[in-house]
């Protein structure tokens, strides 16, 4: 019904000591790389050893991995899809031009740049991920107070990371209960227990955030939220291992320019 | 539907960063005024961001098979405006990609320009208009619902047809397949979505209409003539 939050990992995970700001110079890093990067190799490195930091380092369940992993996935099937089929090129293996305005081809090139938007993706998804499970969004917060951020914007960021949390418990008390009580039988059926549940959920979270409201007032709030510190020292092993992995990726990206997969 | 990390090339990211900013700076400018006139906003400007992720983490009853989720931001800007939702869906658009690996960092531009900037301007749009007309008012919340989230689908396929266009035709084709094989799960989701929010819509006039009379989202009449009706 619902899916499961990275942010439980996150609290949990093998890397939650490490630093803050050496968790996201090898995410957005990673991302960056992924971005500038002109041909699949970079990017494929990059997915490896996030993949593999994840897995090993932050000990976080290969099957939970690859669930979270299938939803970016499929999007980006069919996506790409559409790339190989449009993009054209001189190496002709498969055309079809029903419209003269659309024409669909297999072409050397179309599926270079498939691979290559593919792969990226990976690697983007990968660095995505690893910023997601190993660094809980209260370090997060931290991190953005120092690079200040609006401060309104960051109190309603905070509010709604709270929620979140307060709304979902609701959530699965009142969709338990309709399931007991067969509300999700029919497609009709579901339809109406689901705009009861999101109904009961919007006015349930509603006065919430009046207690929210009433209890911050009481204690003086003044419009500013207090956050905690962001994490752990930097380590030198974990901020060298991190030094050597951008590098090891950017002599990809500088060396590999001119490979293609066909 | 969230494009997601990794898939514009960077040129197109920056591009639509440079969209998106002005018209965040716009809701902040707008949040700032909001809060300075009555503090007790913020919670529940709060509170309808929580409510847009969670929305959005459910699954839709199937309709094609697929997993498809409501965008929920039609609500959100019919309540508070436009601009101000668009500072909310930036903020809820970063915790999806976070805590559910929908959408991303770098794409984070593009996808605050179509489901936290145009889509929700179409959908406060249709409202506006139909407001203050004879139109049924659940019409009104399924027809500014169903278009947010549809527009937000389009605005995300030119944003696709844009980075990638097709080298017969260019652009136009390009749009048109993206548009074709998005529709499949976009287009009945956009209904679906519309009647569910237009159905949460009437619990909240039923339950708690004080809610909707405070935000002005219709006339105070129509609201307690709908929830005595009820």
């Amino acid at each position: 019904m619902y899916e499961e939050l990275l942010e439980d990992i996150a609290q949990t995970n093998g890397l939650r000591e490490v630093n803050t700001y050496t968790k996201l110079a090898a995410g957005l890093g990673g991302i960056l790389l992924c971005l500038l990067s002109a041909t699949c190799v970079a990017p494929l490195f990059i997915a490896i050893a996030l993949s593999l930091a994840l897995l090993i380092l932050a000990r976080i369940d290969v099957k939970t991995y690859v669930k979270i992993f299938v939803a970016p996935v499929i999007f980006a099937v069919f996506s790409v899809s559409v790339i190989i089929l449009l993009a054209g090129g001189e190496t002709v293996f498969w055309s079809w031009q029903p419209l003269s305005w659309l024409s669909l081809s297999f072409t050397r090139e179309g599926i270079n740049e498939g691979i290559f938007v593919f792969s990226r993706i990976l690697g983007g998804t990968s660095a995505l991920l690893f910023i997601a499970l190993t660094t809980p969004m209260t370090d997060l917060f931290a991190v953005m107070r120092r690079a200040r951020f609006p401060e309104e914007v960051l109190d309603l960021a905070m509010i709604i990371y709270r929620t979140i949390f307060l709304i979902m418990s609701h959530l699965v008390l009142v969709y338990r209960a309709q399931v007991m009580r067969l509300g999700y039988r029919t497609i009709r059926e579901s339809v109406h227990s689901y705009a009861m549940l999101c109904g009961a959920v919007f006015i349930a979270s509603w006065e919430s955030g009046e207690d929210l409201v009433r209890a911050m007032e009481s204690r003086c709030y003044d419009g500013k939220f207090a956050v905690l510190g962001e994490g752990g020292p930097v380590s030198l092993r974990s901020a060298f291992t991190v030094l050597c992995f951008l590098m090891i990726s950017g002599i990809l990206v500088a060396t590999t320019r001119h490979i293609t997969f066909l | 539907m969230h494009i997601m990390e990794g898939f514009l090339p960077w040129q197109w990211c920056v591009v639509w960063w440079i969209i998106a900013i002005p018209c965040l700076i716009l809701g902040i400018l707008q949040l700032k005024r909001v809060l300075a006139s009555d503090r007790e906003a913020l919670p529940l400007l709060g509170v309808t961001g929580g409510f847009i992720f969670i929305l959005s983490s459910l699954k839709l009853p199937s309709v094609t098979g697929s997993c498809s989720h409501p965008t929920g931001t039609g609500l959100s800007s019919i309540c508070f405006g436009p601009w101000v939702t668009s500072v909310i869906c930036a903020i809820v658009l970063l915790f999806q990609s976070l805590f559910l690996a929908h959408g991303g960092l770098s794409v984070l531009g593009a996808n605050i320009v179509s489901m936290g900037i145009v889509g929700p301007l179409a959908g406060w749009a249709v409202w506006r208009t139909l407001r203050d007309t004879g139109i049924n008012m659940y019409l009104t919340v399924f027809l500014a619902c169903a278009i947010a989230d549809l527009i937000t689908y389009v605005v995300t396929s030119l944003e696709l047809a844009l980075a990638y266009p097709a080298e017969v035709g260019g652009f136009v084709s390009s749009f048109v397949l993206f548009l074709g094989i998005f529709a499949i799960t976009q287009i009945p989701l956009a209904i679906v979505e519309g009647i569910v929010l237009a159905l949460v819509f009437k619990y909240i006039v039923q339950l708690k209409p004080e809610i909707l009379i405070r935000l002005k989202v219709f006339p105070d009449e129509k609201i307690r003539a709908a929830g005595s009706d009820a």
